[in-house]
């Protein structure tokens, strides 16, 4: 679903991506590890052609998203770090929004007030002007957004920084229960445990290069640890 | 889509405070100049009437008296003020509007409002037009300097562009919502412009000043599109709101405030006009060189009123030292409004790159206070006077020439008077003014199409990060 | 103060602020100084031109005394109706003032001479000299324009976020862990930023007007209130930008909250005022006054419509036309046009007095309300320094109607008498001779304007004093 092939970035002299493959199968959640600068905000920028590859390729859904970058993107939701909505609308008004965008049609509030529901949005925070909630709940609406396109493969950059605690595993059952339903999700933290928490692979950044991929079933928790850390030292 | 994003931006501003203030302030303003305007249209459009029936009644109960001094009576042309001149006084308040119709020269337009004021006059006057003009791409800045910028920096736009929406759909959708919100703040002042530019119109004149004012509304309309779509541009190509705000106010002040004068200077510069020494010798040897052919042809001389022409040929003198002078007057008065003219063409052509130029150019032509219409009233005046002369020296050449020895002795009566038809003139139509400010419209059009290549480009390559 | 200085100049803002300046200023120098030669060109033209036609009158008096010509009946040198109207007619001149270029206020609007007749000046003050009426609506590009409108914009890019910017990036805080107290430090900012645009506004017009017209550094006093002028007005901008800094918002609020003073006080305030003034005290109506004037031309038409219908003589006997012991035969139709006029002349003065009158009551309104809009307190007081505004128009036409008289009192006798004009009246046909208006009108002007521009300034300073007690450094 999400596959990358060669994929490389360089910003003047500096190689920001260097050759990635990846792929990552409806399912799966495939969560990308490493220190900062280490590429992985680029390899989300670059599936979402923010910026465009230097070299190789990223596909969506089998589609070269540099051909057809708005195709492509009805495929995918995006969850940024920090996400960003309207302050002076209401939660609702915010998902109708970005939800018509997406779908290019607006959705029956019933339908609307449903999503807020499966994000665990009561219908008092619906009508509440944005510029009062939380980072969580500001989330919440953004996942509903990807819940509303139906999308096929999730990209989240840093999702559960600065989420108390309770809040970041909410998103993590909220994350689990997509990927049984068939999406792919592509996550970057520095979170390990976050990581184990929810991942199905992990992979190992570094300087722009994917040093280590793993299957997060087989592997125990202080090991990934021991091992990141040594990747680090290196 | 676009009608989604239109509609989020137009109930994310409606909640905004922008809208309201700087939007009650343009209106506010708005109805204060088209209730001054009307009032003092009103007043002065009624006295001018009354003046121009009175002097025509006076021209009617002369008494027997000699021709040439009728003709020295004279009569007044007073031009009539515009109806649109509530929306725009355009030139009105430096060009005066009284003609006095004498004999022998053609007179020249007296009593510029301007001289009656201070000189605060010159900070411009408060009209729908100024307001529109100067004021109007700053609310449209106000309310949309931040449209890209804003969502940028804080990471709207990255979220929005990964949903699959397409920057150019965003381009428009912000538009129409920029566009909206004028419109519903402008309408109500254009409807009640409507309402009193109709009210104000002469009897029966009241659908042709409906059409100008149409026309006229679509120049702004063009005009404010313009800024919209620079606003948009410049919103997508700044890196923050802040530089976005500054680039704009800088162009906002270069277009509103700097360029009107700087392109005056420079089409002065350009296409230089005469001095009033060089203007009036120019016409004083234009008329003797005419004269003194005719005269020489006539008379065998060159000496006017002279010994070798007697008292039964002044009629005829007159009726020739008239007639040569047209021609001279034709040429020299119409080389001078043609320098106004190419002087006025350059400026709006400028608008290509500074709107507001060619706006004002468009906006006047439509409202019938530009240079344009001035010398059609003025041609009509002169046309006029040139009746009355003709009509007197036919009169003398028929009744005081064949009295011999005598001229000034001959009175003519009422029959004579009333020969002369009152002056009543009617500015042009609305499709006359319409096809005079084509270019004008076309240069606005042009620089639509400028900023919207500026703003696509802008959008198009903007980064999302 | 110091450090502020090698602050500032370390920064590009104030370079670029600084260049653009002087190109503005240069651009507007040189359109005055252009637009005034122009001027001085036109009427030099003009006195020339008045020369050669009196001399050669002169020497046409002379050639006819000597029996050697026969004038024309309608430009006789010696007949002194011919003389005293259109004929000898000569102009009266308002020179440019050695300030003129730095302001060129109504110089393109009002003209700057009249041909003086025995006639009403209805007649003659109506010659507007040849100008575009497009131009005069977008008005000149001078010194004057870029001081008012565009002065206050570059102290804005120079210091709208004077403290804002310092507080934002917490230099603020260690600016203050230092033994300085905050209203130096402002006072050092804004003195060093007024020094530098100042300096410009006021050294480089000075410089280029002692080089374009040397004869300007006669005119002490002008310069020295141009200058305070200047700086007051300065003063009143950096006054704003202070207090508004003093309330502690943010860089962007300050931007916005400056640049709406900006248009409420240059753009929109000098326009409601000169509405207000026009409502308060309107003109008369032109209209009636056209009206006025034919109704009394047609009386004093009908009063001698018998001298009017008198047929020249000259036609069988040239011999009329010249002078014989001393008087002149003048034609009944010439002296039928002279006593009508003369009674125009009575008769309209009045209504002409009442348009002066509302003119002199419109100038006290616009005196007494400026303080509104210091736009408009500088614009008045830079044109009245420049010898371009109301004041010195109406200065010069207190000397023309002076001059007016003169000249009647010098023709009407000698038409009234038949005398014929001789070759020793020629010098003594009076002559405009223009004086400069009393230097004192122009202090007496100018104080008011600074103290105009200085209290509201001051109180600007107060406020920001008693909020900068409590700014928030953190």
């Amino acid at each position: 679903m999400l596959r990358a092939i060669g994929l490389t970035k360089t910003f003047g002299a500096q190689t920001a991506l260097d050759r990635l493959d990846l792929d990552i199968r409806p399912g799966e959640i495939y969560c990308l590890l490493g220190a900062n600068g280490a590429g992985k905000t680029t390899t989300i920028n670059l599936f979402l052609n923010f910026i465009a590859p230097s070299a190789g390729e990223v596909q969506i859904d089998g589609i070269d998203v540099t051909r057809d970058p708005v195709a492509t993107k009805q495929h995918v939701a995006y969850i940024p770090e920090q996400v960003m909505l309207y302050g002076v609308l209401s939660g609702l008004e915010n998902l109708d929004y970005f939800s018509s965008l997406a779908l290019g049609k607006r959705l029956p509030r019933e339908r609307l007030l449903q999503l807020m529901d499966e994000v665990s949005l009561d219908a008092g925070a619906a009508h509440k002007r944005v510029s009062a909630y939380s980072k969580g709940m500001r989330q919440k609406i953004w996942i509903a957004v990807a819940l509303a396109k139906q999308a096929k493969a999730y990209l989240l950059d840093e999702p559960t920084s600065g989420l108390d605690p309770q809040a970041a595993s909410e998103f993590s059952s909220l994350l689990k229960r997509a990927s049984e339903g068939g999406v792919a999700v592509l996550t970057t933290t520095h979170d390990l445990f976050h990581a184990k928490q929810t991942a199905t692979r992990i992979g190992i950044m570094k300087k722009g290069r994917l040093v280590e991929s793993l299957d997060s079933a087989q592997i125990g928790q202080t090991d990934l640890q021991a091992l990141y850390l040594q990747h680090m030292r290196d | 889509m676009i009608a989604l994003i239109a509609r989020k931006d137009l109930l994310e501003r409606g909640r905004d405070g922008r809208l309201y203030w700087a939007g009650s302030v343009v209106l506010v303003l708005l109805f204060i100049a088209l209730a001054v305007g009307y009032g003092r249209q009103s007043e002065v459009r009624a006295e001018q009437k009354a003046a121009q029936a009175l002097d025509y009644k006076d021209w009617l109960s002369q008494d027997q008296r000699h021709p040439h001094d009728a003709a020295h009576q004279g009569m007044h042309a007073f031009k009539p003020e515009a109806a649109l001149a509530i929306v725009d006084p355009g030139i009105t308040p430096y060009i005066g509007g009284t003609l006095w119709l004498q004999a022998h020269r053609q007179s020249e337009v007296k009593f510029r409002p301007a001289q009656d004021a201070t000189g605060l006059q010159r900070f411009g006057d408060l009209s729908v037009g100024w307001i529109m003009q100067v004021l109007g791409p700053l609310l449209v800045i106000v309310l949309g300097f931040n449209a890209f910028a804003a969502e940028r920096e804080n990471g709207i736009l990255r979220q929005t562009l990964s949903l699959g929406v397409s920057p150019l759909q965003l381009l428009w959708g912000k538009a129409l919502a920029l566009a909206a919100s004028l419109a519903a703040l402008l309408t109500p002042a254009a409807l009640a412009a409507a309402v009193v530019v109709t009210l104000g119109a002469d009897a029966g004149e009241g659908l042709d000043a409906l059409q100008r004012f149409a026309a006229l509304a679509l120049g702004y309309a063009l005009y404010l599109a313009i800024f919209i779509f620079l606003a948009l541009g410049v919103s997508a190509a700044s890196s923050t709101s802040r530089v976005a705000l500054t680039v704009l106010l800088a162009l906002w002040i270069g277009n509103a405030v700097i360029a009107p004068r700087v392109m005056s200077e420079l089409s002065r510069h350009w296409h230089p006009s005469p001095t009033k020494l060089e203007f009036s010798k120019a016409l004083s040897a234009g008329l003797k060189s005419e004269a003194d052919r005719a005269w020489q042809m006539a008379f065998g001389t060159t000496e006017r009123w002279g010994r070798d022409v007697p008292l039964n040929k002044w009629g005829y003198a007159l009726q020739l030292d008239d007639q040569t002078g047209y021609a001279v007057y034709d040429r020299l008065y119409g080389q001078l409004w043609d320098t106004y003219e190419r002087q006025q063409a350059l400026q709006a052509w400028s608008g290509l790159v500074l709107p507001v130029l060619a706006v004002r150019a468009f906006s006047m032509g439509m409202a019938g206070t530009d240079f344009v219409h001035h010398r059609d009233f003025t041609t009509a005046a002169e046309t006029h006077r040139r009746t009355i002369q003709d009509i007197m020296s036919r009169d003398l050449v028929a009744n005081a020439d064949p009295l011999g020895n005598q001229h000034f002795a001959y009175q003519a009566g009422p029959e004579l008077w009333s020969q002369v038809k009152p002056f009543d003139y009617h500015p042009p139509a609305a499709i006359w003014a319409l096809r005079r400010s084509l270019m004008s419209l076309s240069i606005l059009g042009g620089s639509l199409l400028l900023t919207l290549a500026f703003a696509y480009a802008a959008v198009v390559r903007q980064r999302a990060l | 103060m110091r450090q502020e200085m090698r602050l500032l100049l370390a920064e590009r803002s104030l370079w670029l602020v600084s260049a653009l300046f002087l190109l503005l200023i240069g651009y507007a120098l040189y359109n005055g100084v252009h637009q005034t030669t122009l001027r001085d060109r036109a009427q030099a033209a003009i006195t020339t031109d008045d020369a050669r036609t009196r001399a050669d009158q002169l020497s046409q008096l002379g050639r006819i005394m000597a029996g050697r010509e026969v004038p024309s009946p309608f430009q006789n040198p010696a007949d002194p109706a011919r003389m005293g109207g259109g004929f000898g007619a000569h102009h009266a001149l308002m020179p440019s003032a050695p300030l003129a270029p730095v302001a060129l206020g109504q110089t393109d609007l009002f003209p700057g001479q009249f041909k003086v007749t025995y006639q009403s000046k209805i007649h003659f003050i109506h010659a507007n000299d040849i100008e575009n009426p497009w131009h005069l609506l977008s008005g000149h590009f001078d010194l004057a324009f870029v001081i008012v409108y565009l002065l206050p914009l570059l102290i804005f890019a120079l210091s709208y976020n004077l403290l804002s910017v310092e507080r934002e990036s917490g230099t603020l805080k260690l600016l203050l862990s230092q033994p300085l107290a905050l209203r130096t430090l402002v006072l050092g900012k804004v003195a060093v930023r007024a020094g530098v645009l100042l300096g410009l506004a006021v050294l480089v017009p000075l410089g280029v007007l002692l080089l374009a017209r040397p004869e300007s550094a006669g005119a002490g006093t002008s310069t020295l209130w141009w200058s305070l002028l200047v700086g007051a007005y300065a003063l009143f901008w950096f006054a704003l930008v202070v207090a508004v800094n003093a309330f502690g918002r943010s860089s962007a609020s300050n931007a916005m909250l400056l640049v709406i003073s900006w248009v409420v006080l240059v753009l929109i305030a000098p326009v409601l005022l000169n509405l207000g003034v026009t409502a308060a005290s309107p003109a008369p109506s032109r209209t009636e006054l056209a009206t006025r004037t034919r109704m009394v031309t047609i009386e004093a038409m009908n009063r001698y419509s018998k001298l009017l219908s008198a047929d020249y003589r000259h036609i069988g006997k040239p011999e009329v036309l010249l002078p014989k012991d001393g008087k002149i035969e003048m034609s009944g139709r010439a002296l039928a046009s002279y006593s009508i006029q003369k009674q125009i002349d009575e008769e309209i003065q009045p209504d002409l007095d009442r348009f002066d009158a509302q003119h002199a009551r419109q100038q006290q309104l616009v005196a007494r309300y400026s303080l509104l809009s210091p736009a408009a307190v500088a614009y008045e007081g830079m044109t009245a320094l420049a010898g371009t505004g109301a004041r010195r128009y109406a200065h010069f036409h207190d000397l023309m109607d002076g001059h007016h008289q003169a000249w009647k009192k010098f023709f009407f006798p000698r038409i009234d008498g038949g005398i014929a004009i001789t070759e020793a009246d020629f010098p003594r046909i009076p002559r405009f001779v223009w004086t400069e208006e009393d230097a004192r009108l122009i202090d007496r002007q100018a104080f008011p304007a600074l103290l105009k521009l200085v209290m509201p300034s001051l109180l600007l300073l107060g406020i920001a004093a008693w909020r900068l007690r409590s700014y928030p450094v953190v």
